[in-house]
């Protein structure tokens, strides 16, 4: 059997239709894990013990767990205690989950970097310790934590096709019906291979530029 | 009227301050010398709560900088500036005079835009008032440094070495901008080593030795031969800070076969 593509074009429908569902959960969970991970960030760097061991349990819990382990147990485990989520919300809830306790960890690096003399002229000023966290210590541990959380943010495209387990036909999920129903795993795979680079490449590219732009004037402290 | 009572604090086993008694009236500019490491920063760091002291007691118009509210509102009394400016690096010289009065004091920001602009005009910086802190020269920072400080209409402001991290010529921007606030009645607590400027702008000289206040005297007497030159640990620290040529000759590096081994 030769190389051709062109078997796949009637179902191009169907795997753009994957493409199109990926793209939506990832963009929930990036922005759910980044969520996640700055509350976990600003608990793990904050002065309260009962709040940094919070954060250190839920990084610690999450990141040692396979990510398809956590996804089942929510899709089919909580079902048994009567919470029913639909597939799309559980991955996404799970993705930002996981997600958030490696962004949790990059965004406390970058907290601690965050020069302590700029720190001590916000508190003196009198801001309170939330602005002081939301104004002051974030955007600038933002700077330097960009790029890392790009990593992050591409993993978490990557785990995205693990979805594909809890019936979710996102685009690995369309890609195995597509190929179970012409027989030509070679090239549906190999599509499914360029168009996971493209989306990883995109996000790769929107954080070199965000990182660009948002150390404009930061040459020095 | 800012009080300082008996005030002790310790890192670890060192003796940081050690009953310290000073009070600062309302347009004094009171001048604190002393080596490096006799306690002159803690003081400030103290006074605006960033370290909590071990014994005694510090009030900022009566407002215990001990309680958590006394503290806001002591803070609200008296602004720093810093020997690193520490300025806010991703945000414009404007916005680092801005950002407290709008968030902490929520005034108004076009009221609070006019006086920044005006405040950073007056120390020769309107036209960098769109730069970023990296943009800018040292002197430069520092000016906005007390720009911000000055935002807030403090009654008190509390300066921690603010030339010890420029070159002259900067230190020289910078000063002339204390002396004119000095003039204005500003009410400051200056610590420093610039011992010529202290003696022109303060009203009261404080020499610090080894967390101690070892005198405390209206400026005139302080440099006067009766007064705290009569002290000779003052008198030997004037004569280095401010002849350095004056001071003794390298040591030899020791070359004893005992010691190195």
């Amino acid at each position: 059997m030769a190389f051709d593509l062109t078997v796949l074009v009637p179902y191009l429908g169907q795997l753009a239709d994957g493409a199109l569902l990926t793209a939506e959960a990832c963009f929930f969970a990036v922005l759910g894990s980044f969520v996640c991970g700055t509350l976990a960030a600003f608990a793990a760097t904050s002065a309260e013990p009962g709040l940094r061991r919070i954060a250190g349990a839920y990084t610690g819990l999450f990141r040692n767990i396979p990510f398809i382990v956590q996804l089942f147990f929510f899709y089919f485990g909580l079902p048994e205690i009567g919470l029913y989520i639909d597939a799309f919300t559980t991955g996404c809830i799970a993705l930002s989950i996981a997600g958030g306790a490696y962004a949790a960890d990059v965004l406390r690096a970058g907290i601690l970097s965050v020069d302590p003399g700029v720190v001590e002229a916000a508190k003196v000023s009198g801001l309170t310790r939330l602005a002081t966290f939301r104004l002051i210590v974030l955007p600038i541990a933002l700077r330097a934590s960009v790029r890392p959380l790009g990593s992050v943010f591409i993993n978490l495209i990557l785990t995205s096709s693990i979805l594909s387990t809890i019936t979710l036909n996102e685009l690995t999920g369309a890609a195995k019906i597509v190929a179970s129903t012409t027989f030509r795993p070679f090239e549906v795979y190999f599509v499914l291979l360029v168009v996971y680079a493209g989306l990883t490449y995109l996000m790769s590219l929107a954080i070199s530029l965000l990182h660009r732009r948002l150390n404009r004037y930061m040459a020095e402290g | 009227m800012i009080a300082i009572e008996k005030v002790g604090k310790n890192f670890g086993s060192t003796t940081v301050l050690d009953g310290v008694e000073l009070a600062i009236a309302p347009g004094e500019v009171v001048s604190i010398l002393g080596a490096s490491g006799s306690g002159k920063s803690t003081l400030i760091r103290c006074i605006n709560g960033l370290e909590t002291v071990d014994a005694g007691r510090i009030t900022v118009d009566g407002f215990d900088v001990a309680e958590k509210a006394g503290l806001a509102e002591a803070r609200r009394r008296s602004a720093t500036v810093f020997q690193l400016f520490n300025l806010y690096p991703h945000m414009t010289a404007l916005e680092n005079v801005m950002l407290a009065p709008t968030m902490v004091l929520k005034r108004p920001r076009a009221e609070v835009e006019a006086e920044a602009r005006a405040l950073l005009e007056r120390v020769g910086l309107a036209a960098r008032a769109e730069a970023y802190p990296a943009q800018l020269s040292g002197g430069q920072r520092q000016r906005v440094g007390i720009c911000r400080a000055l935002a807030m209409k403090p009654r008190y402001l509390l300066l921690d070495e603010v030339t010890s991290a420029l070159d002259p010529e900067m230190t020289a921007e910078v000063l002339a901008i204390l002396a004119q606030l000095a003039r204005e009645g500003t009410t400051m607590l200056f610590v420093t080593h610039e011992i010529e400027f202290a003696r022109r702008i303060s009203t009261r000289v404080v020499f610090l030795e080894k967390g101690r206040i070892e005198v405390n005297l209206p400026t005139a007497e302080f440099f006067s031969e009766a007064g705290g030159l009569a002290n000779p640990r003052i008198a030997r620290f004037l004569s280095r800070m401010a002849a350095p040529e004056a001071a003794a000759p390298l040591s030899p590096a020791p070359t004893d076969a005992h010691e190195a081994s």
